[in-house]
């Protein structure tokens, strides 16, 4: 096994007909085991890039290789564990926690024959690993939000997935939810030793959420600050108020005007006991992909 | 004794038994996929499939290839259903363009291409069957409203091996139909062939929509695509008995529409599809008691 587990090198991505590229120059190394995070405002490209790296867009300039394959075989090896973003629909289908992550588990089967008792064995232990044992029976629109993002989780661990891909995996559920998810992953990536890359806009999942608190923080983590280009990708240590202001101050701009530009990421930051300025080194501009790290 | 049942046993001599089992045939493969129409919300792709019989039935008018008084033959059907499931796999293909497209961007979206191949469709129907002639053509109204009762044996075997072929690969294909209709993206990122499940569900529509037609016309036949499946998502959360229901739905509703058609003398399509509509009301209610 290869020390990377995604690999992506001078990814350009234009939709059809689109005026301007999503993502413009993008290289990062998600090393195996390692936890990323990829923070940027909304409109930033991160759900293109999320798309890109599971194989639901096609790679048009650069590549991406995940565990030494492209996106669709790694998808179709059951290497990629997809999480993605709560929608309304999923809630209202009739199917309980169970048949959730036995949907994944049943792909490539014959369809004459019933799930294995191998297979069957594999849900209930991912079931059993997100603590959602007690509520597997239960129909998803019943389910909370952690409850339900943790099925998803339990869907990706049945595969046998090496990459953990959570697009916003905190929009909707409160802190204690948050919490419990945070522990969740920091949990898996240890034990497990899963890679997993998540991606929010939400500056205070990155600063207290996916990293367990500061103190907390491994030599392997990383933050990508993400729009259009990657404007950073270091360990948390290094992002800075000025940086997180700088990347998402345009979006902020446009809808407020400058003077909530930099109370607003400064705020989050604070909060959660960063040093405002402690560490004025500035960002590297566009394809710095080879920095940063432990 | 049921109107319905003698003739579905030949007690009445036999007038109506084609129309029960057509009836019957097409309930159960509608109830069937109606689940996954109500589910993936696609009553609307349901109603544009529907109507691009009409344009077909055109065609077939003008071929000649309707028997007397506009009764249905076998490659007249076969027609039809090249018909529906070609704009049936349009829908599909725009959909997936537009699914990879960019957020926010000016372009034609499903139901802009829905709106499209349905106009379309009625109104070359409507020419074709007026090229036609009543000889050939038939009754307009019958294919738009239905005529179950003037259905044939031809109508009822193709009823039945549709239904049978359909059931079958809803069965087959039940693990990446479930998974595609849960969650699309997901689906694909996890390895499921979205693409072609989409597609497959989709002929699968549009073949259904060939026979149900002769229950409901194209302009009420939407009506056994979604009001089972609705009836059965307000019943039940669980996966199995929803499917369960649904098929029930469209089996009793279409027998009981039947039977009230017959005792009441009204028209048979328009019946089955009030009995339908009042069923999923009342499903709705109960659903809504149950605090849903």
């Amino acid at each position: 096994m290869t020390d990377v587990a995604a690999e992506i090198r001078d990814l350009s991505f234009t939709y059809p007909g689109a005026a301007a590229p999503a993502l413009e120059g993008i290289s990062l190394t998600v090393r195996n085991g390692e936890l990323l995070a990829v923070v940027g405002p909304n409109g930033g490209g991160k759900s293109t890039l999320v798309r890109l790296l599971v194989g639901l867009l096609p790679v048009q300039r650069g590549e991406v290789r995940v565990l030494g394959r492209s996106p669709r075989d790694a998808a179709r090896a059951g290497l990629i564990g997809y999480v993605p973003q709560r929608s309304e629909a999923e809630l209202n289908f009739p199917v309980s926690a169970r048949q959730v992550v036995e949907m994944a588990a049943g792909i490539g089967l014959p369809p004459w024959r019933g799930l294995p008792g191998e297979r069957r064995r594999r849900v209930g232990e991912a079931l059993a690993r997100v603590g959602a044992g007690e509520f597997a029976e239960r129909p998803v629109g019943e389910l909370s939000g952690g409850q339900f993002q943790r099925v998803l989780v339990a869907r990706a661990l049945a595969v046998g997935a090496r990459l953990l891909v959570l697009d916003e995996p905190t929009v909707g559920i409160d802190v204690a939810g948050q919490r419990r998810f945070t522990e969740l992953i920091q949990g898996l990536r240890r034990e497990l030793g899963l890679t997993i890359v998540l991606v929010s806009h939400d500056l205070r999942t990155i600063a207290a959420g996916a990293f367990g608190g500061v103190g907390e923080v491994s030599a392997g983590d990383r933050v990508a600050c993400l729009r259009r280009t990657v404007h950073f990708h270091a360990a948390p240590a290094g992002v800075t108020p000025r940086l997180l202001a700088e990347v998402f101050q345009h979006d902020l701009a446009d809808l407020f005007g400058p003077t909530h530009v930099d109370a607003h990421p400064e705020a989050e930051c604070a909060a959660h006991g960063h040093a405002p300025h402690a560490h004025p080194h500035g960002h590297a501009h566009g394809r710095d992909s080879a920095g940063g790290g432990g | 004794m049921l109107r319905v049942v003698e003739a579905a046993t030949g007690a009445d001599g036999g007038l109506f038994r084609h129309a029960v089992l057509t009836a019957l045939s097409v309930a159960i493969m509608c109830g069937g996929l109606s689940v996954f129409v109500v589910l993936r919300r696609l009553g609307f792709v349901g109603h544009g499939v529907a109507h691009a019989a009409f344009g077909g039935v055109g065609v077939v008018a003008v071929l000649g290839l309707t028997a007397a008084g506009g009764a249905m033959t076998v490659p007249g059907y076969a027609l039809i259903a090249v018909f529906c499931i070609g704009v049936a796999a349009a829908i599909a293909w725009t959909s997936s363009r537009g699914a990879a497209g960019a957020p926010g961007r000016a372009a034609w979206r499903e139901d802009t291409v829905i709106g499209l191949f349905l106009v379309a469709s009625v109104a070359t129907g409507a020419i074709l069957l007026h090229a036609a002639g009543p000889a050939r053509a038939g009754r307009i109204e019958s294919w738009v409203f239905g005529s179950i009762l003037e259905a044939d044996r031809t109508d009822s075997a193709a009823a039945a091996l549709v239904a049978g072929v359909v059931v079958l690969a809803l069965a087959w294909f039940r693990r990446p139909l479930l998974f595609w209709a849960f969650d699309e993206p997901a689906a694909e990122a996890f390895g499921v062939r979205t693409a072609r499940t989409r597609l497959l569900l989709m002929a699968l529509l549009g073949v259904a929509v060939v026979l149900s037609m002769r229950v409901a016309g194209v302009v009420l036949s939407t009506a056994l695509l979604v009001l089972p499946g609705a009836a059965a998502v307000q019943l039940s959360r669980r996966l199995v008995p929803v499917f369960a229901l649904g098929v029930a739905a469209a089996v009793v509703g279409v027998l009981a529409g039947l039977e009230a058609s017959l005792r009441l003398d009204t028209p048979p399509g328009p019946t089955i599809v009030l009995t339908l509509v009042a069923m999923a009301s009342a499903a709705w209610a109960v659903g809504r008691a149950r605090g849903r």
